[in-house]
């Protein structure tokens, strides 16, 4: 386990969530999983925070659940994005890149 | 908004199936996560070991995510409701002691607010009455502000004043009711034009009175009262329309009030008695006009106009009196105007003593609440280690809390309930138990008031007993603890404390109401033992009252009443037998402007004052009332008019202090000012003062006419017994039926009765805060009781070691008991301190008795301090019985 990973900023978790769910309904596994693959392993969601971080999201309606079925032919819990979910995402990706950008400005130029 | 309702429902009611996918759902994961690692290249139990640790806390994650669903207040709140119950059964006797102390608190302090909600606070049967006021003439000289008002200058104020949208007057009488059943005495109110626009109530059956019901030949109409009409008439809608006799003269019933309108002001009311129905009148012009002499009698209610506040009107009307002062020296000089707000007026001179009780059971509670805080505080100590490990294993502090206070609030919820019940038994026992009509109050009820206070009792005596125990315990260091095997803990240490402290504050606050009880019972003595100035034992006391259609001329009056009382003489049992119109104890008298010749004579307004009053034959000794200098009236003086008077030793001492009374001429203005003037009345004898209002106001100067002198077609007989008065009752009241059938004999009652009913209000208020001084007490001597008991089992070791080192029974006795003379000393000191300022407070309610009488607080002292020392000595006994070898072994 390669110890590159970095703590996530606050509330950024659930950024993270919406959009990697964004294309596809995945199940809790598969999102750790998946944003541990493309932030080449920097980014690690621990079990105690991913967990509560669905359910609270579930609860707003952002996102909702479902059972399916999974790769391996078990049944699992697939998270999908709402309506209220997408425009959620949208929201809070523009303001995201605003920080970002804005943040980058400063450091670049002090 | 509604999903997430449902979501929410989901996860409460659903709550197994919800768990059980949360299960499966971190099963899930833990699998995958253990698969991952195996294909990393791990052995099986290694991967799974590192997936386990990877997770964390499975439990930690359970709790959050029920706590990220959203429902986990109202589902720990039955987790700790559950826990709490299972914690109380577990413990019966701290159960028991608290929910009991709990009860007894919030009972005692719900059944008085109830009357005082019942009595101030309750809405009024009027409309609007902010801007209802009552408006008094202002006696400057003989400062009685709440004075009765005269017609003329009634009239005036009507006419000058703008602060008021309407005004009216009403003065109150005693009449027969005749007719169908047996006659009856009833207490008319004659009210002018206005008077149900003022109050602004319309009736509830019949249209009421119209303006034409004051004019001349129209009046001729009642409005009856609710209660009256319920109990008299059963009731009967077909009884409007329909005429009653009233003194012999038909008058129309046109309506009946609403049920619990009633308007009885106390302080100018001449018959003392709740009005029974209404009747118009109108104030004769002459009056108006000032043409006839001045006579105070009206009580004055007045509707403030929009936008007027009470000062406005005190001002304008403080304006108008000066004027009537100037322009009217002769009868206003000294006289302002007094303008009393309704409720005021209604409530305030149960106020001093319902505020008095209030607080006194809001000190009950706070004792019942730091009585169950230190018991809390002492289970606490037991718990220590379980609260230890439940915060070690990651429950956060707000969590432990909840739970401690979720405990507080089931005692309380219960103890809340029981005191609710207590408190409606308590009250209707308490009511009944009283003299009637003491608080104008029957009966209190369950209602939504009431809930709602008993409601907020709880809740509010739940944090305050719960939150310093569940705050210390939440806050003692969690290693420590654990590691603690001795019990000197710091958290400990904070707690013997707060303990300690808990019972010094029980102590001033019992000491308050103690010294407070301790006051009014020291009142209630001296005033008991108040010689009213006459003989109350076995004397008969009723009115009879001559209706002026029948008895219209004063000699037929007096003609009557002289036979009357003959006839009665002859009753077995009777000793003696007389009458009076105005008798002591039975409310106003009438009392007049006097002049004694001799004297500088001065304007109506400056003359010196004297009460007024007309007596039968044998009047001084059927009273028991002793002669001091001169004779009692002779036979002829009893028969007619000679112009003689016996006045008693409070006129003498004030008008004629220095001289020799008898001989002197004085003139009494109680008749026509030009009969007055020139018939002057001969002081013919002193008698003693008697105390006409009751044994708590001083005896006023005062006159007696005999009967010729002035007669009233309204007398009080007088009767003495050999036995009891009540055997004499059914032959008198043959002898009256067979002069004239259609009176009544009204107001019957014996004179102990009367006085002891004069001091009603003294011995309630004495009985219910001796009550409540007795629980705090009761109470006081329970928590200093549990705090030496728990202190001698905690230092059993520590006494166990003394003993075995060779300390002496007596030298452990003393320990013990010096730590509680110590609390006791401390809470006495700030007990008395409190006392003397609050006991201040009350002073109105105390009678011969200063409020820092230090009789009462030594007296009180030594009680509180006798109480808690036995408190003490009783576990400290147990102390010195403690066996060295046991308490060595005593973990």
């Amino acid at each position: 386990m390669p110890d590159n990973h970095v703590d996530l900023p606050q509330g950024t978790l659930d950024l993270l969530i919406l959009k990697t769910i964004n294309l596809q309904p995945l199940h809790g596994w598969a999102i750790s999983e998946r944003i541990q693959q493309i932030s080449n392993e920097v980014l690690q969601v621990q079990q105690g925070s991913l967990y509560p971080a669905l359910h609270r999201l579930e609860r707003r309606g952002w996102i909702k659940a479902r059972w399916g079925t999974s790769e391996n032919n078990r049944r699992a819990k697939y998270y999908e994005l709402t309506r209220a979910g997408r425009k959620q995402l949208e929201a809070e990706e523009t303001s995201w890149r605003k920080l970002t950008t804005a943040i980058a400005q400063i450091l670049e130029t002090t | 908004m509604l999903d997430n309702l449902q979501f929410r429902l989901r996860s409460l009611f659903r709550r197994e199936h919800v768990e059980e996918e949360m299960n499966e759902e971190l099963r899930f994961h833990y699998e995958h996560q253990v698969e991952k690692y195996a294909a990393s290249g791990l052995s099986r139990e290694e991967a799974q070991r590192r997936a386990r640790f990877a997770i964390g806390g499975e439990d930690k994650i359970k709790e959050d995510v029920r706590e990220a669903r959203g429902v986990s207040f109202v589902e720990t709140l039955l987790q700790d409701l559950h826990y709490g119950a299972r914690m109380l059964r577990k413990n019966p006797s701290f159960t028991v002691v608290a929910i009991l102390t709990l009860a007894l608190g919030m009972g005692a302090t719900t059944a008085i607010f109830s009357v005082v909600d019942a009595l101030l606070l309750r809405p009024l049967p009027y409309g609007d009455p902010a801007s209802l006021v009552v408006v008094w003439e202002n006696s400057i000289r003989h400062s009685h502000p709440h004075n009765v008002v005269a017609p003329a200058n009634f009239a005036d104020w009507q006419r000058q004043n703008s602060v008021f949208e309407s005004m009216a007057a009403m003065a109150d009488t005693r009449a027969n009711l005749t007719g169908a059943g047996t006659p009856k005495q009833v207490i008319v109110q004659n009210v002018t034009a206005g008077f149900f626009h003022v109050v602004d109530v319309n009736p509830v059956v019949g249209s009421g009175f119209t303006e034409e019901n004051w004019k001349q030949g129209k009046d001729d109409v009642v409005i009856l009262d609710y209660g009256f009409w319920k109990e008299r008439f059963g009731s009967d809608p077909y009884l409007i329309g329909k005429t009653i006799d009233i003194n012999g003269k038909p008058q129309v019933v046109v309506g009946i009030a609403p049920k619990d309108f009633n308007l009885y002001v106390k302080d100018g009311s001449l018959t003392g008695a709740k009005p029974q129905m209404w009747s118009p009148w109108a104030v004769p012009q002459s009056f108006g006009d000032r043409k006839e002499s001045m006579g105070r009698y009206l009580t004055v209610v007045a509707r403030m106009k929009a936008g007027v506040t009470l000062a406005q009107a005190r001002d304008q009307m403080s304006t108008i009196a000066t004027r009537l002062q100037q322009q009217y020296p002769d009868t206003n000089a000294h006289w302002g105007a007094t303008v009393v707000l309704i409720r005021e007026q209604l409530s305030g001179d149960l106020r001093p003593a319902l505020v008095t009780l209030f607080c006194a059971v809001a000190f009950v509670l706070l004792i019942a609440c730091a009585n169950v805080s230190g018991l809390l505080l002492a289970r606490a100590a037991k718990r220590e280690k379980e609260i230890a490990i439940r915060t070690a294993i990651g429950a956060s502090r707000w969590r432990v809390a909840r739970q401690l206070l979720t405990e507080s609030l089931l005692l309380a919820i219960i103890g809340g309930l029981l005191g609710l019940l207590l408190a409606v038994w308590g009250t209707n026992a308490l009511l009944a138990a009283s003299p009637k009509g003491l608080l104008g109050l029957n009966s209190v009820s369950l209602d939504n008031r009431l809930l709602s206070f008993a409601v907020a009792a709880t809740l509010l005596s739940s944090l305050l007993f719960g939150f310093l125990p569940s705050y210390v315990a939440t806050h003692s260091p969690i290693a420590e603890t654990l590691k603690d095997e001795t019990r000197g803990s710091s958290a400990g240490g904070r707690r013997r404390l707060l303990r300690h402290a808990l019972v010094v504050g029980q102590m001033g606050l019992a000491m308050v109401l103690l010294a407070g009880s301790g006051l009014l019972i020291r009142s209630f003595i001296r005033l008991a033992g108040v010689n009213p100035g006459f003989e109350t034992r076995n004397l008969l006391t009723f009115q009879v009252s001559l209706p002026r259609s029948k008895y219209a001329k004063d000699p037929l009056q007096v003609a009557f009443f002289n036979e009357f009382l003959a006839r009665i003489e002859r009753v077995p049992g009777v000793r003696s037998v007389s009458m009076e119109n105005y008798p002591p104890l039975t409310g106003l008298g009438a009392a007049t402007s006097i002049h004694i010749l001799g004297q500088p004579q001065m304007a109506t307004a400056e003359s010196p004052v004297s009460g007024s009053r007309v007596v039968g034959p044998d009047y001084f000794s059927t009273m028991g009332i002793p002669m001091l200098q001169g004779r009692t009236f002779s036979n002829p003086e009893l028969n007619e008019a000679r112009h003689v008077v016996i006045v008693n030793q409070a006129f003498v001492e004030k008008h004629l202090a220095g001289e020799n009374p008898l001989g002197k001429k004085v003139v009494i203005h109680m008749r026509d000012d030009k009969v007055d003037e020139q018939n002057p009345s001969e002081i013919i004898g002193v008698c003693g003062s008697v105390r006409q209002m009751g044994p708590g106001e001083e005896a006023k100067p005062n006159a007696y006419w005999p009967m010729p002198e002035l007669p009233y077609s309204r007398m009080t007989v007088l009767v003495r017994t050999s036995n009891a008065p009540s055997s004499v009752v059914a032959p008198i009241r043959y002898e009256l039926r067979q002069m004239d059938p259609e009176l009544p004999m009204a107001s019957i009652a014996t004179m102990d009765q009367l006085l002891s009913d004069s001091i009603s209000r003294s011995r309630f208020t004495m009985f219910v805060l001796g009550i409540f001084a007795a629980i705090a007490l009761a109470l006081t001597a329970v928590g200093i009781y549990g705090v030496i008991a728990y202190s001698v089992a905690q230092r059993t070791h520590e006494i166990g070691i003394r003993m075995a080192l060779g300390a002496q029974r007596r030298n452990v006795l003393g320990l013990v008991l010096r730590q509680g003379t110590r609390l006791t000393l401390i809470g006495v000191g700030i007990g008395i301190v409190a006392a003397l300022a609050l006991t201040q407070l009350m002073s109105s309610l105390l009678y011969g008795v200063s409020a820092t009488d230090p009789v009462t607080f030594a007296a009180v002292i030594l009680i509180l301090a006798a109480v808690a020392f036995f408190a003490t000595f009783v576990p400290a006994r147990h102390a010195t019985q403690v066996s060295p070898i046991v308490a060595l072994r005593y973990e």
